[in-house]
């Protein structure tokens, strides 16, 4: 198991747009890959799951990766999170 | 009508959210919707700002800036409805949400009361998209693009 914590910082949180291109990152791996809000845990592969996170800036998510290649699929989503989000 | 038509299976159809013209998502402006990241689906170049459920359903997310809201359909179909593009950085002005999470609705009932007049007026696109987010349920979306269309009327057929 694979963890990092993020903290949003861009000011109009995870809406459409960010989920949807976080679910493209997040595709390619074969691990699972969970993002937890501290209130709410979703897929980070499910497009609906990110969205309804409802996540905003300021607030820190807890990515999780697990799986045969949860060392990438963590790297990316870092990168991912750090670029984007 | 043959024997057999009414065994042809029919798909899951899904209605216009607005009244408008009514064209593919991959024709919008954005780069992200017609790219088909967040699905397929289509987009109506609106005659009105009131946004009506495409189907029975409940409300997954309804996003507190009053832009988008998401679904879920009886049939278990994921929709995302983004009013206008960028217009998250209205920050919830010119929308009035009119559903909550956790809500069931009737198809037609009304989701968002957008300005549209004033949503253009700063500048922005008011195309109002619809897509599937869960195409892994639905391998086949199919569009029916390219005319006008009445708030309502069937503009996605899925297939399983």
């Amino acid at each position: 198991m694979k963890q990092f914590t993020y903290t949003i910082t861009d000011e109009l949180g995870i809406h459409a747009r960010p989920a949807g291109l976080l679910t493209k990152a997040a595709a390619g791996f074969a691990s699972t890959i969970t993002l937890d809000s501290g209130v709410k845990k979703g897929d980070a592969k499910k497009i609906m799951s990110v969205m309804m996170l409802g996540i905003k800036q300021g607030q820190t998510v807890t990515v999780t990766a697990e799986g045969p290649d949860e060392e990438a699929a963590a790297a990316a989503m870092e990168t991912f999170m750090k670029e984007n989000l | 009508m043959g024997l057999f038509d009414r065994f042809k299976k029919k798909g899951i159809m899904l209605g216009a959210p607005v009244g408008g013209k009514c064209i593919n998502v991959t024709e919008v402006s954005d780069p992200t919707f017609s790219g088909e990241i967040l699905g397929k689906g289509i987009a109506v170049v609106p005659m009105s700002g009131s946004i009506k459920a495409p189907a029975a359903g409940e409300i997954t997310t309804a996003f507190a800036t009053g832009h988008a809201v998401t679904m879920t359909t009886e049939e278990g179909a994921e929709l995302l409805i983004h009013i206008g593009i960028d217009t998250v950085a209205l920050k919830g002005e010119n929308f009035s949400m009119k559903v909550k999470e956790g809500q069931k609705v009737a198809k037609g009932d009304l989701l968002v009361e957008a300005d549209m007049e004033k949503i253009k007026a700063a500048g922005y696109d008011t195309s109002v998209i619809m897509v599937v987010c869960n195409m892994d349920a639905f391998p086949s979306v199919k569009c029916i693009t390219g005319k006008d269309v009445m708030p309502g009327e069937d503009v996605i057929e899925l297939g399983k």
